[in-house]
């Protein structure tokens, strides 16, 4: 009898492995070098990392289902930390310094630096720092941050084209890793990675497409990431083989359909994190600690 | 390769102040320095001309031909334009361009058989640029036919296939170079054409040669018959006259990915292959690819 052997595609490449955070709760990210949920061609080390956000100032225009679960914490970024950990599971944490918007409150660099060194205290899971995207303001707020919380293993974003040098230093200094964000474009992608891998350990970047929410693009991020994760496996494109970064809670709570429902909401999300692990996410930032709990359930069968 | 000077263009600010003032100073400096960079036809690239189309277009074809006795390829949008100037060519002339879009098609077409012009045809049609080298391939014959139809064979039909900037999308590039090569089976007799600075649009200024050098070395190798070039370019042309055989061979090799002692390369020779790998669409383009 002839048996059937399937065909397998072997790649020579690998994506990077980037720590985040210190200690026994370190977290691994990417390290494989097959493509998602492709365990019976190679080889993937690490399953992806799941982030819950929190802010350090109390959402004011959240849908009423995804605040409900931190209602009773979020005035208290340490309280809402220590609860996303503890009751709810999160093995990774993103903190976004809203306030530090130089359109809003515009807080100073030091009092966010603060925040943040308070949040990072009160948990022992790996933290990510998020910025407002203001990259004059982001360089002198996350360059605070980063040696305010110097050798914690932060990772700091989103980096830009604009700010990379300044951020980028300040993490090298400091012992943090980064996430570099190029919108939608893997030629920019590539072309802030090689900028920054000039003076950054590559190994310590995390690459951000920036992304958007199920029937709001998710297809154009869909394809980037996938490119990427192309590139880098197939071609071997070594600016590119860095793990991926998905962060979409915003975009998917801001839908009409997620505002109509809890459960639609949750499903959103959930649905669109899983989408971009499929695609080749290495990494979810998540609003919903239900939407956690769904993506964590699917992809551990 | 037969080359097309490109610099006769309103987008230059001197040369439409000396169009609008009747100038024709500027426009022999621009002229004759193409003519002696070794073009063989100059594009006269007038745009849209909203203001007196036939009267601007008939001057400045009668000013071009004064200090030069190159071909032209009359380059506008505008019909009435493209005759006016199509009327006083003294050497048989290049109507740029016409598309398969319906408008564009009937009424620049009918023009090449009335004054026994040559015609740039590209791939373009009502549904925009084709996606890849097959839909180029059904938009052009079609456009064949219909150009056929009008009296207008093959030989004087330049077809564009339309060349992107590698960096807005670098498979489009790819879908170029394979189409070049099915040109011939698809339209026996025809020439191709394309707007060579294009490829490099967008990319850093400095290294925009680089990118169009070896690309006119790689669709040389594909039969490409002619190409729209900055009429400036002294190493293209040199390129182009056969006196640089090392960089040719070079691209050739990349091109057919020899392998390669890559350190003894110089820093030269090393920028032509990388290049050529980006081109072949073998690494993802970046405004840094030769820095990795």
């Amino acid at each position: 009898m002839i048996r059937y052997e399937p065909p397998l595609e072997r790649y020579s490449a690998n994506i990077r492995e980037a720590v985040l955070g210190k200690g026994q709760r370190a977290i691994k990210i990417g390290g494989e070098n097959t493509l998602p949920f492709h365990s019976f061609e190679g080889s993937l080390p690490n399953p992806p990392g799941l982030a819950l956000e929190i802010r350090d100032t109390q959402p004011q225009n959240w849908a009423q289902w995804v605040l409900e679960p931190f209602e009773d914490v979020a005035f208290d970024p340490a309280a809402w930390a220590k609860k996303c950990v503890e009751v709810f599971g999160s093995e990774i944490l993103c903190l976004r310094l809203v306030s530090t918007d130089p359109l809003g409150r515009d807080a100073s660099p030091q009092e966010a630096a603060e925040i943040t060194k308070k949040v990072a205290d009160s948990v022992d899971v790996p933290l990510i720092v998020w910025g407002t995207g203001a990259e004059e303001k982001d360089s002198q707020v996350l360059a605070q941050v980063a040696q305010v919380c110097a050798g914690r293993n932060l990772l700091l974003g989103p980096v830009l084209k604009g700010n990379y040098g300044e951020i980028a230093k300040a993490a090298l200094e400091y012992g943090h890793a980064i996430v570099a964000q190029a919108s939608m474009d893997a030629n920019l992608t590539k072309e802030l990675n090689i900028a920054l891998c000039k003076s950054f350990p590559p190994e310590r970047i995390v690459i951000d497409t920036t992304a958007s929410a199920l029937g709001y693009g998710l297809e154009y991020t869909f394809s980037i990431i996938e490119s990427i994760k192309q590139f880098a496996l197939t071609d071997k494109d070594t600016m590119m083989q860095m793990p991926i970064l998905a962060d979409f809670g915003g975009d998917c709570w801001r839908t009409k359909e997620a505002k109509e429902s809890k459960e639609q909401g949750i499903l959103w999300e959930a649905i669109t994190g899983l989408t971009f692990l499929v695609a080749g996410a290495d990494l979810l930032i998540l609003r919903h600690p239900e939407a956690l709990r769904l993506i964590r359930e699917m992809i551990s069968e | 390769m037969i080359l097309i000077g490109e610099d006769l263009n309103v987008m230059s600010k001197e040369i439409s102040r000396a169009i609008k003032e009747r100038n024709p100073e500027p426009i022999r400096h621009c002229v004759e320095g193409q003519t002696q960079n070794g073009m063989d036809y100059l594009d006269l690239n007038v745009g849209p001309v909203a203001k007196e189309p036939g009267e601007t277009m008939e001057w400045l074809v009668k000013t071009v031909q004064e200090f030069t006795d190159l071909p032209l390829c009359l380059d506008t949008t505008n019909p009435l334009a493209m005759e006016a100037g199509l009327q006083v060519c003294e050497k048989k002339a290049l109507i740029n361009s016409a598309s398969g879009a319906t408008e564009s098609k009937e009424t620049m077409l009918p023009l090449a058989p009335k004054y026994s012009a040559g015609v740039v045809l590209s791939v373009i049609n009502d549904a925009g640029l084709p996606a890849d080298a097959e839909e180029r391939a059904s938009s052009i014959l079609d456009s064949l036919a219909f150009a056929n139809e009008q009296g207008i064979p093959n030989e004087d039909i330049w077809i564009d296939p339309v060349l992107l900037p590698v960096g807005v999308d670098q498979r489009q590039v790819a879908a170029y170079l394979e189409f070049i090569q099915m040109i011939p089976d698809l339209a026996p007799g025809a020439k191709s054409v394309c707007g060579l600075s294009n490829l490099s649009y967008g990319a850093p200024k400095e290294l925009r040669g680089l990118l169009n050098h070896t690309f006119l070395v790689m669709i040389g190798r594909y039969g490409q018959h002619s190409a729209i070039v900055s009429g400036f370019d002294k190493e293209l042309t040199r390129i182009n006259g056969g006196e640089l055989p090392e960089i040719v061979n070079l691209i050739y090799r990349a091109m057919d990915e020899d392998d390669m002692d890559i350190p003894s390369l110089t820093q030269k020779e090393l920028e032509y292959v990388k290049t050529t790998q980006v081109l072949m669409g073998k690494t993802l383009y970046s405004h840094s690819w030769l820095e990795v």
